[in-house]
This record gives structure tokens, sequence and C-alpha cells, in this order.
């Protein structure tokens, strides 16, 4: 088999920090290949490499037996590598059409062919099972749909390696099994994949060979029929995983959360729950069932026509985000990148933003004391990090969660609202973060997940419920919740 | 119908036939051919300049100097032109004078990566105080302006001022770069998403650079226009007519956010803003009130495109996933 790209011995240093220290990494014609490893791995720093981000210190890359040139994102778009980040880059104010081709509008003598380029994008779309207007704005698109377009870019470079950063994150099973079919054919004409995933279950359906990272460093190569998910698991932690979702036992205690037949026109309607003391109720659902808009109304981000949410046997006003942090609850939104962090500020400053109150004196920040704030919550949720003033857009994905976490979590609520607590994250910081919210619940603490992850529904949740269209479909009880029933209710599939 | 409304520049067109039917009922006079003239002829130096802007707010920048490059540029135009130079030799060294006064904005902002507000805040003033050095108390009056010039402000084809004509003429070639050339296209794509616009390959600086240094040559060309238009070139030709610039920009559908917007709009915008200014002055409003106005105005235009652009996204269809 021909073996297209070869990392050998990749080294790079980020100031005191080793990213990468001996990785390699090999990729055949016609082999969907997964590489996996734990946040802080490596993973990012390789991909990018690759996508002519970043330059190696040491190493060598060879592709098509010459020399990869590292010259910009560009350069390696022309060599062939396409990569597809795990947060689509798209230009809101631009079309689909150009989002595909930009950067290489299709010209007609000098003058760009818009004709063209809505004609190719829109066969584009069609060959991936989505059909969207060429000619939409890329504002307001669903990130799975974001994703799609994103891939479709890929493949008007009719790229020879492929590298597809945790596309699956955001996509409801139906279009994670369309992405895997267009991944099979782009393997059946020839190309290498590089397939990033934290979902175990997605590596062994779909690749063919794995590579494992650690520390920087490969640790593993192996075909996929030789490995199982427990030897993957061990050799990405490196050390064993007694369990995946160490749930406590907490005291149910008093409702504090009462939602009573809340709805919005054309998304969600007749939505009733509660939430106790103590209590984790995970909501589980479909990508686009309304479930993030449930939140963020009962949250007051957004409005809700009718119905209402008794928080603490008091009624909350509609659309008043800030009435209800005072009262004690917190969001921790789905999209940690727009809407929990602020990217370029420090790690201080993010986890101690929510209580600027508490730790000031004569209106000004005391510094020493913000920085204690941030240095014990870091402790508690075992962050990886240089120096507490570093932006934290430098942490990994895991670790910009537990930011977020701390953020909302130092301000003391009564309950938590959640959304997709552990989306990218690798298994190890996953189950740190299982571990915290579970002893933050036998504390008291009322916690409202959102999770598209069965397992960690499952796993984690006191009760149950499952969202389809906008509505409440399900409830079930955790002793009485599987896989087969909520995916049943989920889909609208009569179980 | 549908489709035509969605064009951003469609209503703001409607706006601008709308006001200038109502105040020339009013005002008879404003409705006459003279009327129109007027209206052209006035907004010609604006609508120049928004050429120039709207190459630089798409990318979710400004650039405030032009005015100050504008009004050196005529005073250069101008003298040589006095010395006894031939037109065409005293246009090319205000073209040049621009293109250097971008040049240094362009380094500035896309090499050096400092904000466009604070850099082109420190050329407008440093090339209106060179210009005062230079000048001093000098006064290029209009019997020194080139023959050429004077004309063309004298004159119209097709009852359209010359002036406005050039203009349009830049107005169509920006347009079209922004429109149809990859190099404009990108402008776009900085503006919309500029982490993305790297990702993209996209060579973000060297775009930047030639979009300032563009801007910086159509107004060293406009210095022309100035000095057309007023028949005379001082020290402070063509002080504060930046903010105009930029109001016109932004009333025509430039949007200050980056990414959205086109020439057309800015130069629709620039003919609002003065026919209201006209109108209100045919009704004999005092000028005071007229800023106040303009104001209202430029808030009354982000306000309505923040609207309507909520709107059409609460009408995309939510993606349920069947």
């Amino acid at each position: 088999m021909q073996t297209i790209l070869e990392i050998h011995g990749a080294a790079k240093r980020f100031g005191g920090v080793h990213a990468l220290v001996d990785a390699h990494l090999s990729l055949n014609a016609g082999e969907i290949h997964a590489l996996l490893g734990e946040n802080g791995a490596g993973k990012s720093t390789l991909l990018k490499t690759l996508a002519g981000v970043h330059k190696l210190d040491a190493g060598t890359i060879t592709l098509f037996g010459k020399d990869f040139i590292s010259a910009g994102t560009r350069g390696s778009l022309e060599q062939g590598i396409a990569v597809i980040y795990q947060e689509p880059n798209l230009f809101p104010d631009l079309t689909l059409a150009e989002n595909v081709f930009i950067g290489r509008q299709l010209v007609h003598g000098k003058t760009v062919d818009w004709k063209e380029m809505v004609a190719r994008s829109s066969a584009l779309f069609t060959r991936l099972g989505v059909p969207l207007n060429p000619l939409r704005l890329a504002r307001g698109l669903s990130i799975a749909d974001q994703q799609i377009v994103e891939i479709a870019k890929a493949l008007s470079l009719d790229a020879k390696v492929i590298v597809m950063d945790e596309p699956t994150a955001a996509l409801s099973a139906n279009e994670t099994e369309r992405l895997f079919n267009v991944a099979r054919s782009l393997r059946a004409e020839g190309a290498a994949l590089v397939f990033v995933s934290h979902r175990l279950d997605e590596v062994m359906a779909l690749c063919d060979r794995v590579t494992i990272m650690r520390d920087g460093s490969t640790v593993a190569t192996a075909p996929i029929s030789d490995v199982d998910t427990d030897k993957i698991v061990k050799w990405m932690v490196g050390r064993e995983l007694s369990d995946l979702f160490p749930k406590m036992p907490a005291v149910i205690g008093e409702t504090i959360l009462k939602v009573e037949n809340i709805g919005r026109t054309g998304q969600f309607a007749d939505i009733s729950f509660e939430v106790r003391a103590g209590e984790i109720v995970g909501i589980a659902g479909l990508v686009g069932s309304g479930r993030s808009e449930v939140i963020r109304s009962i949250f007051g981000v957004d409005n809700y026509e009718t119905g209402s949410v008794t928080f603490l046997g008091k009624k909350m006003p509609k659309n008043a985000p800030s009435k209800a942090m005072r009262d004690g609850i917190a969001l921790v939104p789905e999209d940690r990148r727009q809407q929990g962090l602020f990217m370029p500020v420090s790690i201080a400053r993010n986890s101690s933003i929510t209580l600027l109150k508490s730790l000031s004196r004569f209106g000004l920040i005391r510094k020493a004391k913000e920085n204690a704030s941030a240095a014990e919550w870091a402790k508690k949720l075992q962050l990886k990090f240089n120096s507490l003033e570093d932006s934290v857009d430098r942490l990994s994905g895991g670790n910009q969660q537990k930011v977020v976490l701390a953020k909302w979590l130092s301000t003391n609520p009564k309950l938590l609202i959640i959304d997709e607590p552990t989306r990218g994250i690798d298994v190890g910081t996953k189950s740190e973060v299982h571990r915290f919210l579970s002893q933050e619940a036998a504390k008291g603490l009322g916690i409202l997940m959102i999770s598209s992850e069965l397992p960690e529904v499952l796993g984690m949740s006191d009760r149950v419920l499952v969202m389809r269209e906008g509505r409440l479909v399900a409830h079930f009880d955790a002793k009485d919740a599987n896989p087969e029933n909520v995916i049943a209710a989920a889909s609208g599939a009569n179980a | 119908m549908k489709r035509l409304l969605s064009i951003r520049e469609v209503p703001i067109f409607g706006v601008l036939v709308l006001f200038f039917g109502v105040a020339a009922l009013g005002n008879h006079a404003l409705f006459s051919a003279s009327g129109l003239h007027d209206l052209l002829f006035t907004s010609s130096i604006i609508c120049l300049l928004a050429c120039a802007e709207t190459l630089i707010i798409v990318m979710k920048h400004i650039d405030l100097s032009i005015s100050s490059t504008i009004g050196f540029s005529s005073y250069i135009i101008g003298k040589n032109a006095s010395n006894g130079h031939g037109l065409l030799y005293c246009l090319i060294l205000g073209v040049i004078f621009g293109l250097a006064v971008g040049a240094v904005n362009g380094v500035l902002v896309a090499y050096l990566k400092l904000p466009s507000l604070v850099v082109t805040l420190g050329t407008l003033y440093l090339v209106r105080g060179l210009f005062n050095q230079v000048a001093r108390g000098d006064f290029i009056n209009s019997d020194k302006v080139p023959h050429l010039l004077t004309y063309m402000a004298d004159h119209t084809f097709v009852k359209v001022p010359y002036l406005f004509l050039v203009a349009l003429a830049m107005a169509i070639v920006v347009g079209f770069v922004m429109r149809h050339l990859r190099s404009g296209r990108d402008l776009y794509a900085i503006g919309s998403n500029l982490p993305a616009a790297h990702l993209a390959g996209i060579a973000v600086e060297k775009r930047t650079f030639w979009a300032f240094t563009a801007a910086g040559g159509i107004a060293g060309l406009g210095g022309a226009i100035l000095l057309a238009r007023f028949g005379q070139a001082q020290a402070n030709s063509g002080l504060g007519i930046e903010l105009s610039v930029v109001s016109a920009c932004v009333v025509g559908g430039v949007a200050i956010a980056g990414g959205i917007g086109t020439i057309y709009g800015a130069m629709i915008g620039a003919l609002l803003l003065q026919t209201i200014v006209m109108a209100l002055g045919a009704l004999g409003v005092s000028q005071f009130w007229q800023g106040v106005v303009n104001g209202a105005l430029l808030i009354a235009a982000i306000s309505l495109d923040k609207i309507l652009s909520s709107r059409s996204q609460r009408t995309q269809i939510m993606r349920v996933s069947a």
C-alpha cells in the first residue's frame, strides 16, 4: 500500500511547554486513520503543523515522497492537505458558495465566476446529502451545517490528505452516519483521512488504523482489528480507568426548579419538569430537538411565550439572566468559545469574572484575591496550565471547559444548567468533569444537563428527559433508562 | 420582488427617493434640474471618498486620514499648477502623495498590527500638521486652478456634473474590483472573520496593506476634485469631512463591523445625507439642527440594520434532524 504522508520524530515547543516531543504518523492511500489522545497530548499541534499554522522545531514530514514545505495555510492547501477544524471557520457575511471557494475563488479570465462557484458548491452539497442553498449567507447556520460547508470546502480542493478534527462532535446520529459514508467513499477514491474523535465507538466503526498520542509523543500505531476500546483508553491515559462515570450517591432534596408548560412558537411547546436539590437531570435528544432553546429560555437569555418558571418557590421573570444569576442559577453554554469564555483574557480573569463584586473593594478588583480564587479552582478542577496570567485561548479544549466551570461554580449557584458538558473533551478530562459534577451534586447542587452522548446521560443522571422536535416525549428514572428506550424516544421510533 | 428587497441597497435607495420627494414637495426648486444638479455636484467629494472608505470599512478597519490627504493633495496640485506645471504632472504628484500616506497607514495597520482607528487618527493630524506647515497662509485661488478642472466644475454631461461622473467612474471601478476580483472578495472575508481568513490562506497583510494604499491613492486623486469643486485650496481644505464619509458609508449599509456593504450603498448614503442637508437648508432650518438630524439618521440607520438582521435570523427555519 502506498504511503502518502510520513511524520517522523516531530517536536515542537511553545515557550516552556513541550507540545510535541517525538510524534510519528504514517498515512496510507485509501485509509481512514484515527488519531487519538487526551487533551494536551499534542494532536492539535500536529494537525496545525500539517495545516501550515505551526512549523516543527525538529523532525521530518514527507508527502508523496517529497519534503513537506511548511509555507503557511495556503501552502498546505496547495500541497493537497485540507484540515477541517473542530470549530468551523466560516465567513458569516458571505454566501455558502463563496465560503466553499474562499481564498481561491473560481475565475473566468480574471473575474470571479459566480455561476460556476454556485453550481459546483451545489453539487458538493448534494454529494454530501445536504442540499444547502449555495446563495444563502453562512450567518445563522447550525454547527452541523457549518461542518458540512467545511467538508465541501475540503472536497472542492480535491485534497489527498483530509484531516478532520472531531467532525462529529456536533452532529446528530444521522448526520454522523452520512459523514461516515462520505468518508468511506473518499477512502475508496484513494484519499488518506485522519479522523480525530473522542467517541471510541465511532473510531472502531469507521477507521482502519489508529495512532495514539500521549504527552506529545506517539505511543502506538495499530490496525483497528488488533485493538479494542479498553486497550485504546489504556494507551491514551497510561493508566487504568476504573470507572468512566463515577457517580456518587446524593441525597435528593426539595424541588428547586419548576418549569410549567413553557413554549415558544416554532421552537418548543408544553415543556414541564422539575429539578430537585442534589439531583442531576439529563436531557437527551438529537441535535436540533430544541433542548438548548429550552434551557436558554429558563435562564432568561431567550424569551418564551407561554407557561412559567418557578425557582426556589418564586416565579422567575422572563428575559432576566442577571436576576437568574443573582438568585443562584448558572448556565454553562454549549459553545464555550463563543458564549462561555473571553478568549484573549487570562485564566484568572476568566474564572473570576462572575464574582468581581465579592473580589473588589471600593469598586477596584483586588488582584491578589482574584488570583487566590482562581488558583483554588484550578486545583479543585486539576487544571493544566502554565501561568494563571496566560490567556485561555492557549489552553486545550478540556481545560477551557474547566475554566468555564470554575467561572460559574465560584458563584455558589443552587442550580447549574450545563449544555454538552464534555463535548470535544478527551476521556481522561471527561471523567474528571463528571467526577466534579457528581461531587457538587452530592453537596446539594441541582444540575440540569443536556448531553448528546448517551453513556454520559445514562451514567450521570438521576432522571432522564428526552426531547424530540421541540417536545418532551419521555421521562425515565435512572434505573429504567437504557440506550434502547432513550434512542427510541429521541428518534421517534416506537419501542 | 422579495429578492429585490433583500438586496441591502434597495431599501436605502427607497429612503433616498422618499426623502428627496418629500423635500421637493416642500420646496419646488429642489425638484428642478438644478436641484438635482446641486445635489450631485455637492455630493461628489463625499461620494468619491466613500469609494476609499468602503474598501477599508468592509475589512473592519477605518481610515480617518483621508480628509487630510485630500486637502493636502488639492494644495499640491494647485501649487504645482500655479508654478506652471501641466495638469497631468500635478495629478500624478497628488496621487503619489495619497498612495504614500495610504502606504504608511497600510504598513502600520497590516504589518505592525496597530489598530487602524488610532493609526489613521495619527496620520490625520500628522498630514494636516505638515500641510499647515507647508502652506502657512498660502492660498491657491481660482485663477490658479488648472483650466480643465474649472471647466469640469462648471459643466455637465447629459445634465450630470463632470465631478460627479468622476466619482461614479471611480465607484464603478472599485465596485467591480470588490465584486468580481479575488482581491476584492478577500476584503469581505477579512472583515467577516479574520482568523478564518488567515486559515483559508488569504494573504491578509498584503490585502490590508494594498487596500489602505489604494484608499490613500483615491483620496490623492480626490484632491483634484476638491480643488475643482471649491476653486481654491488652503490650509483647511477638506477639514473634518472624514466623519461625513464614514457616516455616508454606514447610512448606506456598509457595516462598521465589517464584511457587509457596497460602494453603491455608500454613494446612496452620501446622496441621502446631502439631500437632508439641502432640504433642511431650503426649509430654512439652521445648520445646527442639520447636524442633529444627520446624527439621528446615522443612529437610525444602524438601529434599523440591527432590527432587520435579527429578523432575518429569526425567520430561518430550525433544522430538525430527521
